[in-house]
């Protein structure tokens, strides 16, 4: 993305902050939406709208989860594994997923680059356990094992997000 | 011991009241006028501290001294932050709020930075909650066009503004230090304290940090009086609670319980619908995972600070999570410790170490490799990290593996001497929310 697109998302907040490097997380995320991840490119471009290195920047976007330094599937379903959600077969879920896209046991990208399959933890949806989150949509849940192949079709069939936020 | 919903205004209501005119036909923003017009700073903190509303996010520190430690003359301005970085494990009350009942907590953060001479509050919410998070920011553009937030609010002559701040995935910003410092743009790890937010919070300048529930009381308290407020609950556990339960009950979801009205049995059992057939009690993590765990010893405990203070544990966040005794609590434990050792930001050594050790312990336990010595090793390596981090992460993270090991012993004795432990069917009925 180019440090003008990522200024002209963040020129209408930076009156809110005492300093501009708060703009950073503003920026990042909103430069991930383009590829679903952040480039070398993207990290300097954001490096430019916040006035500050990209190493620096880099040494924030290492930090956070949900900011992607390398490829990712289309979509990322993010499978939360934490204590309330494993006792309401979160391992069973995470497992079945994997299983259908061919992945490792704990996630990974599928063949054909469509989708993630990701551990998470606590995603706050402990009332509709087991629960999962695509990309950064409302979290769902509970998911039983049908309703995950139904996801993964209807992840398949569906157009591309214009953003993608993650 | 009926629910009461005080900060989950919706509930009463009996419908979401994300529409302005709604939450106002609901008795909304009747606090602020309140506030603004009968109320000086002092007054309104001292509202506040009579109130003796502890805070939600997991501390339970006395909301209004926090208030109170902030300087009232300072060369710089002075901050409301609300932390809405929700991820305890087992808590999801501020998620409801956010979502069914977002101008409450507006409402809350205004009348904070009423209070301290804020001009601008901050809400930080976790990066998952983005749902939450796009509710909120048409709760803030409708408040602002109704002149709720802006220049002049209500017609007075205090002016205040809040700005929405989306985290990217990390537990520990819900440490307030380390919110501070992503809200800065920098990677989120905790301060050294002191100084305290109240002296040197974001960007140096006088901070006043509270969690979503915490603020979203204060409409209430001002509106009915804080001798109203303090006479529900008990001297030392005030007002009202919104207790998360989950786990392997039929009826996980919110409840809004009056502080001491309600036993732990009577949460499990009555509100969320105790267990499927043949099951029973096994164990529960009352205040999120960051605590003690307890057996059924505790089912007959009220649910208070106090209370559970004195069986050994903490009312913490109150994301109460619940396992029948078809649940091994030694994978539990794992669980758990790989939860800590997940969300360690690095920064202190016996953290980022030790909640990797403990882990691994506890992992080739689970897989039938452990020794007995193992048991002490834990013992040792909690007590090295102890007291020795920056931080609450580790601190409490040990407190639900050290318990376990304690109160559930011969779990663990078992898992080691016959080669593992095995791992249990899951609850595979479909939740129904509360």
């Amino acid at each position: 993305m180019s440090p003008d697109e990522i200024r002209a998302h963040i020129d209408p907040i930076r009156h809110e902050f005492a300093e501009q490097r708060s703009l950073i997380l503003p920026a990042l995320k909103f430069a991930q939406t383009e590829k679903g991840h952040l480039t070398q490119e993207d990290l300097a471009a954001v490096a430019e709208a916040v006035e500050l290195s990209t190493a620096y920047v880099e040494s924030v976007a290492s930090f956070y989860d949900r900011l992607y330094l390398r490829p990712t599937g289309a979509r990322v379903i993010s499978v939360c594994v934490t204590l309330s959600c494993m006792l309401r077969g979160s391992d069973e879920l995470l497992g079945h997923l994997c299983e259908r896209e061919g992945l490792p046991h704990h996630g990974g990208t599928s063949e054909d680059g469509a989708l993630t399959v990701q551990e998470a933890q606590c995603l706050g949806y402990c009332d509709r356990a087991p629960c999962l989150q695509v990309d950064a949509e409302e979290t769902r849940g509970p998911v039983t094992l049908e309703a995950a192949d139904e996801l993964l079709e209807e992840l398949r069939s569906a157009p591309r997000p214009e953003r993608l936020w993650r | 011991m009926p629910q009461r919903n005080i900060v989950y205004r919706h509930r009463e209501a009996g419908r979401p009241l994300t529409d302005l005119s709604d939450y106002r036909r609901a008795g909304g923003y009747e606090g602020l006028r309140r506030a603004l017009a009968e109320m000086d700073r002092d007054e309104a903190i001292y509202a506040f501290v009579r109130s003796a509303l502890r805070g939600r996010g997991g501390a339970g520190f006395p909301m209004g001294r926090k208030a109170g430690f902030i300087p009232k003359e300072s060369a710089l301005p002075a901050y409301v932050v609300c932390n809405a970085d929700e991820s305890e494990p087992g808590t999801f009350k501020d998620r409801e709020i956010m979502e069914l009942n977002p101008f409450q907590l507006l409402e809350g953060v205004t009348i904070a930075g009423y209070a301290i001479g804020a001009a601008r509050g901050y809400i930080y919410i976790r990066g998952e909650y983005e749902h939450q998070a796009r509710v909120l920011d048409s709760a803030i553009a409708q408040a602002r066009a109704a002149g709720m937030l802006g220049t002049g609010l209500m017609g007075s002559r205090f002016s205040f503004d809040i700005t929405l701040y989306r985290g990217a995935g990390a537990y520990i910003c819900g440490e307030e230090t380390a919110l501070l410092e992503s809200l800065e743009g920098k990677r989120g790890q905790p301060r050294l304290k002191p100084p305290f937010p109240a002296v040197a919070g974001l960007y140096a300048s006088p901070t006043l940090i509270n969690n979503v529930e915490t603020l979203a009381t204060l409409p209430p308290i001002v509106e009915n009086g804080a001798d109203w407020y303090a006479s529900i609950g008990t001297e030392k556990s005030t007002g009202t609670k919104v207790f998360s339960i989950s786990g392997h009950v039929m009826r996980p979801g919110n409840y809004e319980i009056v502080m001491h009205d309600t036993t732990l049995r009577e949460l499990v059992y009555d509100y969320a619908g105790g267990f499927r057939d043949g099951r029973d009690f096994m164990a529960a993590w009352i205040g999120g995972s960051s605590v003690n765990v307890v057996g059924e010893e505790a089912l007959d405990t009220p649910l208070d600070y106090e209370s559970l203070a004195e069986i050994g544990t903490s009312l913490g966040s109150a994301g109460c999570i619940v396992m029948d005794d078809s649940g091994s609590i030694v994978r539990s434990t794992l669980r758990l410790a790989s939860f800590y050792r997940h969300e360690s930001c690095g920064k202190c050594t016996p953290c980022r170490e030790g909640t990797l050790w403990l882990e691994r312990i506890l992992q080739r336990i689970v897989d039938g490799h452990g020794r007995m010595e193992d048991l002490e090793e834990i013992e040792r390596l909690a007590d090295r990290i102890e007291g020795r981090v920056l931080c609450a992460l580790a601190d409490t993270g040990i407190l639900p593996v050290r318990s376990a090991i304690t109160r559930f012993r011969e779990h663990f004795v078992r898992a080691i001497e016959e080669g593992g432990d095995p791992r249990p069917e899951p609850m595979m009925e479909v939740a129904v929310g509360g």
